[in-house]
């Protein structure tokens, strides 16, 4: 019988939000096919280091498994992926696990993305519905824009975007990328327009979309593919129109 | 509300790309005088002093100190908002986000001494015109100097071409991405001609 092909993986830990790190190695079985959340539940089953010590199981965290819930989000050798969808096959061995430290981490692989929510309140990352009005039908979206609002939709705030944007972090208060270009989302909808202003005199605060350094790792990151470099540039230039209506229209 | 961080962000990119792109390119122009040798130089440096004293103090104040001081300050704490991680993320534009603030920080030291030395001390303090003979001994002397000098030119120049095209990414001038190619290509072109026009006129205070 041929030998069992093994994978080995290099995972930064840490046992509490402020301990400090280190690293462990573990051996899977290879089979085709595999992904990095598929080993990590093998890990979980037999938490054995290479040096054959039984240790505690690594946390992280998972849900839809398709690349749709966002919950995934890890370093994975050195870039910010979703480790539902990060096929074995595909990734230089040894594997390198690290949690996104863009954020707090938790514990091992688990991160706290609660930041990405607060600022989603902070842009009003939602549409007016309730009020003093009857509620009609739906209004019909734009079909010239329904397109790009269904690409942006697809955030999944997963963070992979804010891991890799060098303005991101505890060094700075950028509220970052995708909670910026959600923004754009909620301006384009036929009620969510309405309160385009607010939205656009939010993203002018500090930590707002000021703050982004055009490096462009976002959008090599989203892995919903959303263009998120062409919608900074959209926004910026209604931050621009914005500021001119604040000066002028007073 | 008043969004000081917006005003004060986008005055910074105005300042940068005007005027201390002014100050550039004038830097560049007056210098490449040298490629014509002495007489050349110290007529462009002699045109200068045409411009009466209290206008050109005003000028150099308010048109370059000024500017230059805002945009370096506000630019340190710019700088320190960044993890550069082209390391990782090792694709063009991360590598020209990094060099932006790399160049930044070597701009501050390297202006720093090239103001108080030729500026202040030289030409303020000790009364020294700035002359094309004195250029030539100081750097034929020391061509340590030299060489920072022209690194000094190089960073300046890099810091402005890529401005350009954060410039048109952060006015939402260039939106999508084949038109932030462009403007990126042809900023980094102009980028490798200036600094070409740099090698040259600084190698020849050796030649001549
Ligand atoms: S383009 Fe802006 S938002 Fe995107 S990674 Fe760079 S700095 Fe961050
Ligand atoms: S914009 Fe893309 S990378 Fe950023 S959180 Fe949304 S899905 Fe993830
Ligand atoms: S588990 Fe939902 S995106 Fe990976």
């Amino acid at each position: 019988m041929a030998e069992q092909k093994k994978v080995r993986f290099v995972i930064e830990r840490q046992d509490g939000p402020d301990s400090a790190p280190y690293t462990q190695e573990f051996d899977v079985d290879y089979r085709p096919g595999l992904n990095v959340v598929a080993a990590l539940m093998e890990i979980q089953k037999n938490p054995v280091t290479v040096d054959g010590k039984k240790v505690a199981p690594v946390v992280w965290e998972c849900n839809c498994l398709e690349k749709v819930c966002g919950a995934c989000m890890m370093v994975i050798n050195g870039k910010a992926r979703q480790a539902c969808c990060s096929l074995i096959d595909n990734l230089e061995q040894p594997i390198r696990l690290q949690p996104a430290r863009t954020f707090p981490v938790i514990r091992d692989l688990l991160i706290d993305r609660s930041v990405m929510f607060e600022s989603l309140k902070r842009i009003q990352g939602w549409v007016e519905v309730d009020g003093s009005w009857d509620v009609k039908d739906a209004p019909i979206q734009n079909p010239y824009t329904a397109e790009t609002a269904y690409e942006i939709s697809h955030c999944m705030t997963c963070g992979c975007c804010m891991e890799a944007c060098p303005n991101v972090g505890p060094q700075s208060d950028f509220i970052g990328p995708s909670p910026t270009v959600q923004a754009y989302l909620f301006n384009l909808h036929p009620l969510g327009k309405f309160d385009a202003p607010k939205r656009l005199n939010a993203l002018m605060e500090k930590g707002g979309i000021t703050s982004c350094g055009n490096s462009q790792n976002c959008v090599q990151a989203c892995p919903k593919n959303i263009k998120l470099t062409t919608y900074l540039a959209q926004l910026n230039r209604d931050v621009n129109k914005q500021a001119l209506k604040n000066i002028f229209n007073h | 509300m008043f969004h000081t961080t917006f005003y004060v962000r986008r005055l910074h990119s105005l300042v940068g790309l005007l005027a201390l792109g002014m100050v550039l390119f004038e830097h560049i122009f007056t210098n490449s005088m040298a490629l014509g040798g002495a007489p050349a130089l110290n007529g462009a440096l002699a045109m200068m002093e045409l411009i009466p004293k209290p206008i050109f103090l005003g000028l150099e104040i308010g048109a370059i100190a000024a500017p230059l001081l805002f945009h370096a300050i506000y630019g340190i704490y710019i700088c320190l908002q960044a993890k550069n991680n082209p390391g990782r993320y090792g694709y063009v534009r991360n590598w020209q986000f990094a060099l932006q603030r790399w160049t930044a920080w070597f701009l501050v030291v390297f202006l720093v001494w090239h103001i108080f030395y030729l500026r202040i001390f030289t030409k303020g303090i000790a009364g020294t015109p700035i002359s094309y003979e004195l250029l030539q001994s100081y750097f034929v002397a020391n061509p340590v100097y030299a060489l920072l000098y022209i690194l000094g030119m190089f960073a300046a120049i890099f810091h402005f071409c890529n401005g350009i095209t954060t410039f048109c990414m952060t006015w939402g001038i260039a939106k999508g991405p084949r038109i932030q190619n462009v403007i990126s290509l042809m900023s980094m072109g102009l980028c490798a001609v200036l600094c070409l026009v740099t090698l040259a006129f600084m190698g020849s205070y050796f030649v001549m």
